[in-house]
């Protein structure tokens, strides 16, 4: 006779996917490859496919439930052996459909075989009216799609009709289990909030019907993870809430905190709202520690590590978190830890990127007569066993130096209220320096005071001290602006990210001789490219680019410096 | 006149304000307690919960002692000294009024005897027995409470016609008493007055005695009753004439006698009204809505900020307990923490025989809130401990939210059933689920083991019952 199979999600990328849409319903027959239900990703959405054709004898998951690989989504009856007894088969499913229908939800521990007995007569065969709810603030929302006909069995919760707005597109889910009896909208239809969709005749007060016949243990936990699942698409148009704690719930829930009253008292105090908070005690309770973890986590918000996203308020930023990708699956992979380094400048790097406006302005300074002098007196010092060598670097501080005294508002930082700036009145300047260990920004202190050969001997020190990883805090605070310096390796141009507090950066790349034009002919100079980053809550585009025109400048020609 | 300064005066020494005068004076606080009375304790201590418990006790002896006749113990007719069941009530308040005055003196809260009305928003002026006081205080905890409601067509001055205090004073014992309000208060002094001799009608405007709880548990009590009281529902009094001879009631509606029917007495138990417009609230810029409640915030601050109210005056139910609990945030918040009045449930006991008890939601109150709800009713008919006591007529409803099976409601009609609401309270707050509580070991036999025995007929693991959610496999 027949033979029972039963269909399981394949491959669907190794993550959880959410359940849409259920294609078929308990008697449909299916062809191979018929797509029996539509689960969503966070990339796409797709069918799962029949694997082969039959008949659906059972449906085991509904719209809205989370399911990865080899789940047990559905049993079918095989077609070979069906067919044969196909019409007397589908005779028998069309009746055991009706049987099923009046199932009614009380049947907590689900049972596998469908009950025929205990229906709630008051319950069923009420047609009941199904409108538009909430929509957030959308009006006139088009009607996309019509996912149900007249005739149609559905199941509490599942999609109707779909909607979308200027915002997003969501589906209009079924209030609870019955019967399409009248559909009143069409797609290309515009509704709102109240808009009569259909009208259903109820099966029972929230539906049970095949769905319920999963295993007991999996009904209880779907039964607490859907309707949840399922108000989150419902609230979709509205933006989702700006993540928080971790443990804060993926999913939005519903007033229905599980919190004891000591628990409640605490949170009150801190003003926590325990929706926000995702509960670790048994059934999700909430308990003190996860409030008090909760707190702990939102009070250190600000210096979050790299993965997770910077928020402050109801304007924070939301990101999404990497997708979670196995490498593994594409060749061979090492796992290695970021470096002590790496791990502390990683969400420093971070929040300066996402929370100043940075904007970088390119220029290119001729260096041909300093990098001669330079040579000159390299040379000179050579020859007199000074000990000393002179790095182009040096020449920049100092044109820095002279820069940031001519333009003070790069020498500055923002104060804490946003509202103010705190003007410095001395010239230290950090050092980006390379170190094995990652990038560390000692400080040269009082630039502005010291002369080339006490900088250049300065900088040869902390540079060695930074590479033998010596550097004291003390060495790496107090700085104006930050010098970071890719010349010795190569490159054009790039952008670096202001070191907050400091409001500006210089990026210098490899120098290079060009053509330049002196008026008659072409001359080979040695042009040095500058990149500059500012904060542009500080510092306006026409003063950056004075900044760096001052700095080329000077750069061209040192002797400036004296006037 | 005298003048005190303090950091906060509590405005009435109910349940609600002396909590919160020892709370605040436990945190430091410099407190001052005003109340009309000579002794703390409010109409709770001194002529509602406590004295009515005293005499129902008296009641329940004597309905138990007269049921046991019919198992082989006779100890004839009780012979009654009401004088002397007086003076036993009488005790018992004293007896937790002198508890409370040396707690209050030992916290170091100072008394102030008399009547206290607002002249300002930090001023109190209270008249009492040994002359006017004027209070200066920094911070105050409105607690005056509330008062029993009379009718405007019952003859007022006529020492026949009783509220819940006259009942308690116990001057005799009327032949035939007509309840008016079949609400908790008239239950309770009906049971009373029945136990001792006399013949009670009640008669309730609307369709079910005690309107708050749902019909079932109520259809439970009445059955009870119905021979006890003559019950009439849907009717209501039209006009009480006092005669020489009694006061005769006119009744109009669904239940109502043709003619008007004699009493000895008139126990008037129509409701209670908020004492907030008898404090000249106004001239400290507190807010009184016209029927004489207070609105009050979370942290039971008035519109007025530092000034707060607690209790009866704040709004329903009007309870103890609640008061006791808003009373003790008052303080707290006044003391500088950020405490808030939050509870899931308040529970309600009407201390009748059989006592009919419930907490959170009741099944009538889901329906309203939209709350889906399966409930679960163990009768007590199969509890052994209620069969050895002879009171089988009782049962213990369960109400459960239906997605996830928590507990959000119970009601409890049977002896007893007061002491019982503890658990299923304690439940809804812990947010416990039918599991929990059917895990949950209860004592065998006990009254109190119909809640396990309920939550497992939600679940289908009933085993003292027939198991309609039984799995046949």
């Amino acid at each position: 006779m027949s033979q029972l199979k039963d269909v399981l999600v394949p491959d669907v990328g190794g993550e959880e996917v959410e359940i849409i849409e259920i294609c078929v319903a308990v008697g449909d027959k299916v062809e191979a490859e018929e797509s029996l239900i539509t689960v969503e990703s966070d990339k796409a959405s797709m069918d799962i496919p029949a694997p082969f054709a039959g008949v659906v004898k059972e449906i085991l998951v509904q719209v809205g439930d989370k399911i990865g690989q080899d789940k047990l989504i559905m049993k079918l009856e095989s077609a070979e052996v069906a067919e044969e007894d196909a019409k007397s088969e589908d005779k028998v499913s069309k009746s055991e459909e009706k049987a099923e229908k009046p199932a009614p939800k009380e049947e907590k521990p689900a049972k596998e075989e469908t009950s025929k007995t205990e229906t709630k007569a008051a319950e069923v065969g009420k047609v009941q009216e199904v409108q538009v709810p909430d929509i957030g603030d959308a009006a006139d929302v088009d009607v996309i799609e019509v996912l149900v006909k007249v005739g149609d069995k559905v199941e509490a919760e599942t999609g109707l009709i779909t909607l979308e707005t200027d915002k997003a597109t969501m589906d209009v889910p079924a209030p609870f289990a019955g019967v399409v009896k009248e559909l009143k909208v069409k797609t290309g239809d515009k509704v709102s909030q109240g808009s009569l969709i259909a009208l259903i005749e109820t099966l029972g007060a929230e539906g049970g019907t095949q769905a319920e016949a999963t295993p007991a243990k999996e009904a209880h936990e779907e039964k607490t993870e859907a309707p949840q699942a399922n108000a989150a698409t419902a609230s979709a148009p509205k933006a989702p809430p700006v993540p928080h704690h971790p443990s804060a719930g993926e999913l939005p829930r519903t007033g229905k905190i599980h919190a004891s009253p000591s628990v409640r008292r605490l949170a009150r105090e801190f003003g926590v709202d325990l929706a926000q908070v995702k509960g670790s005690g048994p059934k999700n309770r909430v308990l003190k520690e996860d409030v008090q973890s909760y707190v702990k986590y939102e009070l250190s918000r600000p210096k979050m590590t790299a993965g997770s996203s910077v928020a402050s308020g109801s304007g924070g930023l939301q990101v999404l978190a990497p997708p979670k990708v196995d490498f593994a699956k594409f060749g061979e992979v090492e796992e290695v830890p970021l470096t002590r380094i790496q791990k502390i400048s990683g969400p420093n790097l971070h929040r300066n990127w996402v929370t100043i406006p940075h904007v970088t302005q390119f220029e290119e300074a001729d260096i041909t007569e300093v990098e001669n002098f330079r040579k000159e007196q390299n040379a000179i010092a050579e020859k007199k066993k000074l000990g000393v060598k002179i790095t182009p670097l040096v020449f920049i501080m100092k044109a820095v130096a002279d820069a940031l005294k001519a333009h003070p508002v790069f020498n500055s930082s923002l104060s804490e209220s946003g509202e103010s700036l705190i003007q410095k009145k001395y010239y230290h300047i950090g050092i980006a320096v390379d170190t094995p260990g990652g990038l560390v920004v000692p400080v040269v202190r009082d630039v502005d005071k010291k002369g080339i050969y006490e900088l250049s001997e300065e900088l040869a020190e902390i540079s060695k001290k930074a590479r033998e990883g010596k550097l004291k805090a003390a060495d790496m605070q107090g700085s104006c602006f930050t010098i970071s310096s890719l010349g010795g390796i190569g490159g054009t141009a790039f952008t670096p990210i202001v070191n907050a507090p400091d409001v500006a950066i210089l990026g210098v790349s490899r120098s290079d001789i060009k053509p330049k034009w002196n008026g008659k002919e072409f001359e080979p100079r040695l042009m040095l490219p500058l990149s500059l980053s500012y904060d542009h809550r500080v510092i306006d585009g026409a003063v950056a680019a004075r900044f760096a025109v001052h700095l080329s400048s000077v750069l061209g020609d040192i002797r400036q410096m004296l006037l | 006149m005298s003048e005190i300064k303090t950091q906060l005066v509590v405005l009435g020494a109910g349940p609600g304000g002396y909590s919160a005068a020892f709370r605040a004076a436990d945190l430091g606080i410099e407190t001052v307690i005003v109340d009309a009375r000579d002794t703390l304790g409010g109409v709770c201590l001194n002529v509602g919960c406590i004295p009515s418990k005293a005499l129902l006790h008296v009641a329940k002896v004597i309905d138990d002692a007269r049921e046991m006749a019919h198992h082989g113990v006779s100890f004839g007719e009780p012979q009654i000294d009401l004088d002397k069941v007086r003076s036993w009530k009488d005790s018992v308040v004293s007896q937790l009024t002198k508890g409370l005055a040396g707690m209050s003196k030992m916290r170091k809260v100072q008394h102030v005897q008399g009547y206290g009305k607002f002249t300002g928003s930090n001023t109190l002026e209270v008249d009492g027995k040994d002359g006017k006081t004027t209070i200066k205080f920094d911070n105050a905890i409105i607690a005056a409470g509330s008062e029993p409601v009379s009718l405007p067509f019952i003859p007022k001055n006529d020492d026949r016609v009783i509220d819940s205090t006259g009942a308690l004073e116990m001057k005799d014992i009327p032949k035939k008493m007509l309840v008016l309000g079949g609400g908790i208060i008239g239950l309770e002094m009906g049971t009373v007055y029945k136990a001792l001799g006399s013949e009670i009608d009640v008669v309730e405007f609307l369709d079910q005695l005690v309107p708050a709880a749902d019909k079932d548990i109520i259809k439970v009590y009445q059955k009870y009753v119905k021979d006890k009281f003559n019950v009439m529902l849907e009717t209501k009094v039209t006009n009480v004439e006092a005669k020489e001879d009694g006061l005769y009631v006119s009744f109009e509606g669904k239940q109502a006698p043709s003619e008007a029917v004699r009493y000895d007495k008139v126990l008037v138990a129509v409701g209670r009204r908020p004492n907030g417009g008898l404090l000249d609230a106004d001239k400290a810029g507190v807010k009184v809505d016209e029927r004489g409640f207070i609105n009050v915030d979370k942290q039971m601050k008035t519109n007025v900020n530092h000034i707060y109210a607690i209790g009866d005056l704040v709004g329903q139910p009007m309870l103890a307990h609640k008061a006791v609990h808003e009373g003790h945030v008052a303080a707290e918040v006044i003391a500088g923490k950020k405490h808030f009045f939050d509870p899931r449930c308040i529970p309600s006991v009407a201390y009748t025989d059989p006592e009919i008890a419930w907490v959170g939601l009741t099944e009538k109150e889901a329906k309203e809130k939209g709350i889906s709800v399966e409930t679960a009713t163990f009768p007590w008919a199969a509890s052994g401990r209620a069969i050895a006591s002879g009171r089988t007529e009782g049962m213990t409803k369960m109400i459960f939210e239906k997605d996830s099976g928590r507990v959000v409601g119970g009601a409890i009609v049977g002896i007893n059933a007061g002491e019982m609401l503890g658990e299923i309270g304690l439940a809804i707050e812990m947010g416990a689920d039918a599991e929990d509580v059917a895990l949950t070991i209860h004592a065998h036999p006990t009254l109190n083991e119909s809640i396990g025995l309920a939550s497992e007929i939600f679940e289908g693991s009933i085993t003292d019952l027939p198991n309609p959610k039984a799995k046949k496999k």
